[in-house]
Order: structure tokens, then C-alpha cells, then sequence
């Protein structure tokens, strides 16, 4: 059968990482094959170590809901924020919300995590573009769609804005039919994308 | 009697008959499984594997020695977890080609040396994914059944992170087509606003300049710079003409 290749390993117990010697007899595209994986062994190996013992990741189900309160905590106060109109605090209250959920533990179910960044991306955008921030915008409502492509129709709407705000109309259409498509005409924002797809078709049909 | 001469030539017809098919059936064996060793693996080396491997083997010589202290356990965790998620990623990659493979390989597209290297692969697979349960199992009882969830996970959200991160690494780039779009925007408007100041300039100069050339008859220097002055903005005439009223007085 296969034969397994050792590698000659060292633990070095003060930093508590695998290192591969200097002296290793690897050509070197294996040695950085071999060091980008020990890099991930050891991220990995952190977050093992910060677990309840017997330190084995728990099953996906059910979730650990320290973490999501934490979330919830931050997107609440970023809410209040963009509600009274402090849109540079709104941001950065997001992007904290954001990085939290962004370092869930791997293991833990991605539907999650999407679900979580999807909003966050989505409200983080909406803060951009109150700003008129629109490439940050764009790409935060694109993050979010990303995540989450179905039942977001406010993303889909808020991408075709800061589109149509930087006047790429032709992007900016094929976002909204897209849109369409996926969320249907009937669906409770179709309206406002269409009212956008009208806007955006009617700058297209001028030029 | 038995009759040895007689019975020689069927009995040397066996033998050689026998022996020229063992030889055969031998060579062929051995040529067939010279072919499948030498058969090239449908993955790369096992990085993950080997890793785990070599973490297994690093510790009983350590302890030999007495030199470095032992490998805490959960390192071996991690690379287990590692190689779990690593093993879903091929088992993933195999279930997805399979299909394809075989209705190549009925059409006769391509040869049988390509399902062989397949279904070695396959079956090394699943000796590969027995092999980290039950070593799993032997860490934390139970822990077999969830491990691949977990390694599951794990891909996916890997994945995830992946494209987020590239998402929002367009915004750099996103940010400063923006900026040159936005300045050019703004000098085309600018220049718009610009012509649009020259044009009223140009149409109030002359009306201006029409009364003032023959009440200032006088003296014709003042006209000649209030006639600048008009051309240059349109601030300037307001000016000019209370330079006019002096003028006359």
C-alpha cells in the first residue's frame, strides 16, 4: 500500500508549537507545504486547547450559546448606533460583531455562522451607505448575498443602490433581475427592486 | 504389469501441460501486481496523515531520551482533526467523480488503468476513514461518531471564510476605482460648471461693456480694466460698475 512519509517534527513546549527544523533535508516547495500545514495544526491545536476537557470538539448540535449572546450583544448596540445616526460608531460596532462571528471555532455548523454574517454584512453595509461610503457598502452587501443568497432581499437591493450610486448601471441591472429572480416579484422588498430596476433602466435607456 | 514406456508420453504431456500453465498463471500474477503498485495514486501525498504519523512517532523517542517533555495529547487531537477533514475532502472528491468516471469509462473514453487507479483510491479511502474513527475512539470514547461532523465543519466553514475573505479583499481595489471615478466626475462637472460661468461671463461682458465704453469716454483706461476685470469673474462687475458712477463723477 501507500507509504507514509515522515517529517521530522519538533515540539517546543514554551511557545506550545510544532516547528519544523531548520535542518530538515526537504526541497523547498515541501518544506512550505509542510510549514503551512503545521501553521494550521497549530491554530487549530489553540483553539483544541481552549476547550472543556476531554478537549474534543463538541458536536455541531447543539450550539454553544456563549458566543451568540456575545453577538447578539454587539449587533444590538450597533443598531441603537446607526439608529441615532452615529454611523462611524455603527461601523465599527459591525466590523467588532463581524470579527467575533467571523473566528467561530471551525468546527461549529457553518449554516451558523452564515446566517449570523449574513445580517451583519447586510446592516454593516447599510451603515456604509448611509455615509455614502459606496464601495465599502458594495462590498459588505455582496459579503452578505454571499452568505445568505435567499430571503435577503434587502441586500440585493442595497447592492444595486451603491451600484447605481457609482453609476455602474449595467452591474447594477444585472444585480436587480438577479434579485428578482431568486427573491420573486411578490416577495415583501420586490417591490422596492423593481422600483430600483425602473430607476436604474430608465438612466440606461437616456444614455 | 503396468506399462511405463506407454503410460510416459500422456504423463509428460501433463506435466508440461501443468507446468507451462503455472508458469504462466505465476508471471501473469506477478506482472499484474507489478502493474498495480506501479499504478500512479489518484492524490498527492497525505499531508495531514503523514503529519499525524510523524507526531505518533516523534514522542516514544522523546521519551527515550528524556529531553524534551512529551507531546501534550491534544496536539494529536488536532491532527487527528486535521486528517478527519482532509479524508472529507477526498471521500467528497471521489463520491463526486465517480459518476462521471464510470459512464466515461462504459462509452470507453477512457482506459481501464484510470478505474483501477479509481477504485484503489476508493478502498483506501475507506480503510482511511475505519482507521481515524477508531483512533478517535481510542482518544475519547465516542468520539468516532462525531469527528467527521465536526471535520465536516470545518471544511465548509474553511471554505466560507475563504471566499468572505476574498470578498473583502476586493475593497481596496473597489475603493480606489471609486476615488479616480469620483475625481473625474468631479472635474467633468467642475469643468461643466467652469463653461457654464465662461458662457455667462462672455454674454455679460459685452452688455456691460456696451454702456460703459461711452459714458467713460473720459478716460479710457479705467475702462480697459474694468473690461478685464469682467472677464476674468463676474464678481468683478459689481465692482466696476460703482468704478463707473466714480468715473462719471
Amino acid at each position: 500500500m501507500r507509504h507514509i512519509t515522515l517529517t521530522h517534527c519538533i515540539w517546543t513546549p514554551s511557545t506550545k508549537l510544532i516547528s519544523l527544523p531548520e535542518s530538515s533535508a526537504n526541497s523547498a516547495a515541501q518544506k512550505e507545504a509542510v510549514n503551512a500545514e503545521l501553521q494550521e495544526l497549530n491554530a487549530l491545536h489553540r483553539a483544541v486547547v481552549a476547550l472543556d476537557p476531554p478537549n474534543i470538539p463538541p458536536p455541531p448540535l447543539p450550539i454553544n450559546p456563549k458566543r451568540s449572546a456575545q453577538i447578539t450583544k454587539l449587533r444590538d448596540s450597533a443598531n441603537t448606533a446607526f439608529r441615532k445616526s452615529q454611523y462611524p460608531d455603527a461601523v465599527r460596532l459591525y466590523t467588532f460583531a463581524i470579527d467575533m462571528a467571523i473566528s467561530r471555532p471551525g468546527w461549529e455548523p457553518v449554516a451558523l455562522a452564515r446566517e449570523e454574517l449574513a445580517g451583519l454584512y447586510g446592516n454593516r453595509a447599510q451603515a456604509q451607505m448611509a455615509q455614502q461610503a459606496w464601495p465599502e457598502g458594495l462590498v459588505d452587501a455582496k459579503c452578505s448575498i454571499d452568505s445568505k443568497p435567499t430571503g435577503n432581499v434587502k441586500a440585493w437591493w442595497r447592492v444595486g443602490k451603491c451600484l447605481a450610486e457609482m453609476s455602474r448601471y449595467d452591474e447594477a441591472k444585472n444585480f436587480l433581475t438577479k434579485g428578482l429572480e431568486i427573491e420573486g416579484r411578490e416577495s415583501e422588498g420586490g417591490k422596492e427592486l423593481i422600483a430600483l430596476l425602473a430607476d436604474v433602466d430608465a438612466v440606461l435607456q437616456r444614455s | 504389469m503396468v506399462d511405463w514406456l506407454s503410460l510416459a508420453v500422456p504423463l509428460a504431456y501433463l506435466g508440461i501441460l501443468i507446468g507451462s500453465l503455472a508458469t504462466f498463471s505465476s508471471l501473469y500474477r506477478k506482472r499484474k501486481a507489478q502493474k498495480a503498485f506501479s499504478l500512479e495514486p489518484w492524490f498527492p501525498a497525505h499531508l495531514q496523515r503523514d503529519i499525524y504519523f510523524s507526531l505518533l512517532h516523534i514522542d516514544p523517542s522523546s521519551q527515550n531520551e528524556k529531553k524534551s517533555p512529551a507531546i501534550p495529547e491534544s496536539i494529536f487531537k488536532a491532527a487527528l482533526l486535521r486528517r478527519a477533514a482532509e479524508d472529507i475532502r477526498r471521500v467528497l472528491t471521489l463520491r463526486s467523480q465517480k459518476q462521471a468516471l464510470s459512464t466515461l469509462l462504459q462509452r470507453g473514453s477512457v482506459g481501464d488503468d484510470l478505474w483501477q487507479r479509481f477504485l484503489r483510491a476508493e478502498k483506501e479511502m475507506e480503510e482511511e476513514v475505519k482507521d481515524v474513527v477508531s483512533e478517535a475512539n481510542a482518544y475519547v470514547p465516542g468520539w468516532g461518531q462525531t469527528i467527521f461532523q465536526s471535520a465536516n465543519e470545518m471544511t465548509n466553514n474553511h471554505i466560507y471564510r475563504q471566499r468572505m475573505n476574498e470578498q473583502q479583499g476586493k475593497l481596496a481595489e473597489e475603493r480606489a476605482w471609486w476615488d479616480k471615478k469620483k475625481t473625474s466626475i468631479k472635474e467633468s462637472f467642475m469643468k461643466e460648471l467652469d463653461e457654464g460661468s465662461e458662457t455667462k461671463a462672455a454674454e455679460s461682458t459685452p452688455a456691460q461693456s456696451a454702456p460703459a465704453a461711452p459714458a467713460s469716454v473720459s478716460d479710457d483706461e479705467a475702462v480697459l480694466v474694468e473690461a478685464e476685470n469682467s472677464g476674468n469673474s463676474n464678481v468683478g462687475s459689481p465692482k466696476a460698475q460703482k468704478k463707473k458712477g466714480k468715473g462719471k463723477k
